[in-house]
Formats: C-alpha cells, sequence, structure tokens
C-alpha cells in the first residue's frame, strides 16, 4: 500500500549530558529540504519588530495542541538518552 | 485527536462523497492511533492485547516506516514513546492524518483545497492568504504569508497557556514565543516547528534553512529569507 505521507521523527545527540543536536529525520520525500538540512552555510535571518496586523485572511495558523505531545516525546528522548 | 478539522473547498463544484470519504478517513484515523482511547490499535498494541502483525495494515506501514527510522539513527534517539516499550506516534498523526485526507481530495478531483487542524493547515490551487496568529493579541495576525500549495505549521506557548519545557535547560523555553514552519507536507512542517520550538533559542540557527518565521519574546521576529519571500507585501 503506498501512502501519501512523509513520516518524520527527531533524534536527538546529547554530549555530557546537554543537548548538543537535534535532527529531523525524513523517511520519504523532501529530498530538497533534506539537502537543505545538511547544508553547513546558514542564510542571513531577517530580523523586524512584531507587528499585529488585521489583515484580510483566508486561515489563520496558530500554536497546537498536539505541539505538547511532542515536546513530551522530545523530552523523553532526551531522558533516555541521559540515562542511556 | 480531539482536533476540530476543516475543509474548505474551493471549486465550483464540490464532490461530496470525496468528501465524506475524507472526514470518515480522519474518523479512522483516530479510532486507530488515539493512544487515549484503550480500543484502540495503539494501544491495544502497548496493551499487549494486539500482535502489530495484527494490526491494521496502514498501522503497520507506520510502525514500519518508525522501525526503518529507529534502524537508520543508530547511536540516536528516537521519540516516538515517551513510556519505554510503549509506541505512541501521536505528535506525527494530526499532520500525517491531514495530509492523507488532502491526497484523498486531490485524487477526487479537488484542485482548490484547504485543510486545517487544530492550527495548523496545508492547502493546495492558491493563491492563499494565510495569517499567522499574534501570540499576544489573538485577534490579530503576525505577518501574513501567500502560498500556491504547502503546509503550514505553528508551535508556541501561547495556545491554552500550556507548559512547555525546553529540552536544553529542562525548563520552560524562555525568548521564543512562537515558531512557524512552511513545508510541502504537514507532517514535515509540524515536525519541524515543533522541534524548534522545543529548542528555544537554537531553535532559530537549526530552521535557518528552511521556510521559517520565529518571534521572539522581545517581540523581535526573525525570518529565514525563504518565509520572507512568501510574505504578503
Amino acid at each position: 500500500m503506498t501512502t501519501p505521507f512523509s513520516l518524520v521523527q527527531v533524534r536527538v545527540t546529547l554530549t555530557y549530558g546537554r543537548l548538543t543536536d537535534v535532527q529531523t529525520v525524513a523517511l520519504t520525500g523532501d529530498g530538497p529540504h533534506t539537502q537543505a538540512l545538511n547544508a553547513r552555510a546558514e542564510p542571513i535571518l531577517r530580523r523586524e519588530a512584531l507587528q499585529a496586523h488585521s489583515a484580510r485572511i483566508d486561515a489563520v495558523s496558530g500554536a497546537t495542541y498536539t505541539s505538547r505531545v511532542w515536546i513530551a516525546s522530545l523530552r523523553a528522548a532526551i531522558e533516555r538518552a541521559r540515562r542511556g | 485527536m480531539g482536533t476540530a478539522v476543516t475543509v474548505e473547498i474551493r471549486d465550483p463544484v464540490v464532490p461530496a462523497p470525496a468528501l465524506e470519504r475524507a472526514f470518515a478517513q480522519l474518523r479512522w484515523v483516530d479510532r486507530m492511533f488515539s493512544t487515549y482511547d484503550e480500543h484502540s490499535q495503539i494501544s491495544r498494541i502497548n496493551a499487549g492485547v494486539l500482535d502489530v502483525r495484527d494490526a491494521h495494515p496502514l498501522v503497520r506501514e507506520v510502525l514500519t516506516y518508525c522501525d526503518a527510522l529507529r534502524a537508520a539513527t543508530h547511536g540516536y534517539f528516537d521519540v516516538r514513546a515517551p513510556l519505554p516499550g510503549a509506541i505512541d506516534p501521536s505528535g506525527l498523526v494530526k499532520g500525517w492524518a491531514v495530509d492523507l485526507a488532502f491526497a484523498g481530495l486531490q485524487r477526487a478531483g479537488v484542485r482548490a483545497l484547504c485543510i486545517e487542524a487544530g492550527g495548523d493547515l496545508r492547502v493546495t490551487g492558491g493563491p492563499w492568504r494565510i495569517g499567522i496568529r499574534h501570540p499576544r493579541q489573538h485577534e490579530h495576525v503576525a505577518a501574513v504569508v501567500v502560498l500556491g500549495s504547502g503546509a503550514v505549521a505553528t508551535s508556541g506557548a501561547y495556545e491554552r497557556g500550556e507548559h512547555i519545557i525546553d529540552p536544553h535547560t529542562g525548563r520552560p523555553p524562555t525568548g521564543v514565543l512562537s515558531v512557524t514552519v512552511i513545508d510541502r507536507t504537514l507532517a514535515q512542517a509540524d515536525a519541524h516547528a515543533t522541534t524548534a520550538f522545543a529548542m528555544g533559542p537554537r531553535g532559530p540557527a537549526w530552521s535557518a534553512r528552511m521556510t521559517t518565521m520565529t518571534i521572539l519574546a522581545d517581540e523581535q521576529v526573525l525570518l529565514t529569507p525563504s518565509f520572507a519571500r512568501l510574505r504578503a507585501a
């Protein structure tokens, strides 16, 4: 069965008990993205002041409940890494 | 999932049966993957009642991918299981389910489509004007991006005032209010946004090559070049 999803997993590296690296591993698709993650040079980030708009929009993105699950999972991974 | 899902179709004709199938599919995913429902396949696998080999093919496929990833990342640590030996892919399932339903509707011929689930969304057939909610003024947006197609996910501490821990310090992240990531699939965007947010101050550097907007606690906003290009004028 072929399913059109891109499964993602986070891997964590600890050095001397401190978080030194978190990488997202993509199993399917998004090749350019994976390549981008591996690139060394970082682009220059644009910095600006936070603004509040009331623009016309079709949809809105905001923080999610699911995030908590992920954060909890990440914490658990790090705890296991520390113990391991 | 306990998440409201909104499907918007802008085509002149909406294929009602395909829409019904999409919602049925989302309910199915919820039933299969919920860790809160003791009758879900994931719960039954964790309880030792259901052998993975007897699980639904799609559940098996997800778990097989998980195993392949774990093997491929030897020396690193996967995050599927908050409890040792247990399976919990729920952090991925919402975005994955949206991607699944999205593909089904596209196969049914839908051209202009937006699926939103709990503040994350995926669109095609745009232009779609997508607001990124302001972290302090909820009735306002902090930015607007225009997408032809793609997925937008935002992770932050401002929904329901939850306590999110920065794994780097073991304390709630200070310094970052929210991270928004745009990617091709919602599973990917969601995972990246949440990871970057969890990293706190290190998030912007880690996600610098993605399509990312980070809102800092000092009300400064960091945009990667590709994100800046998508912003509405």
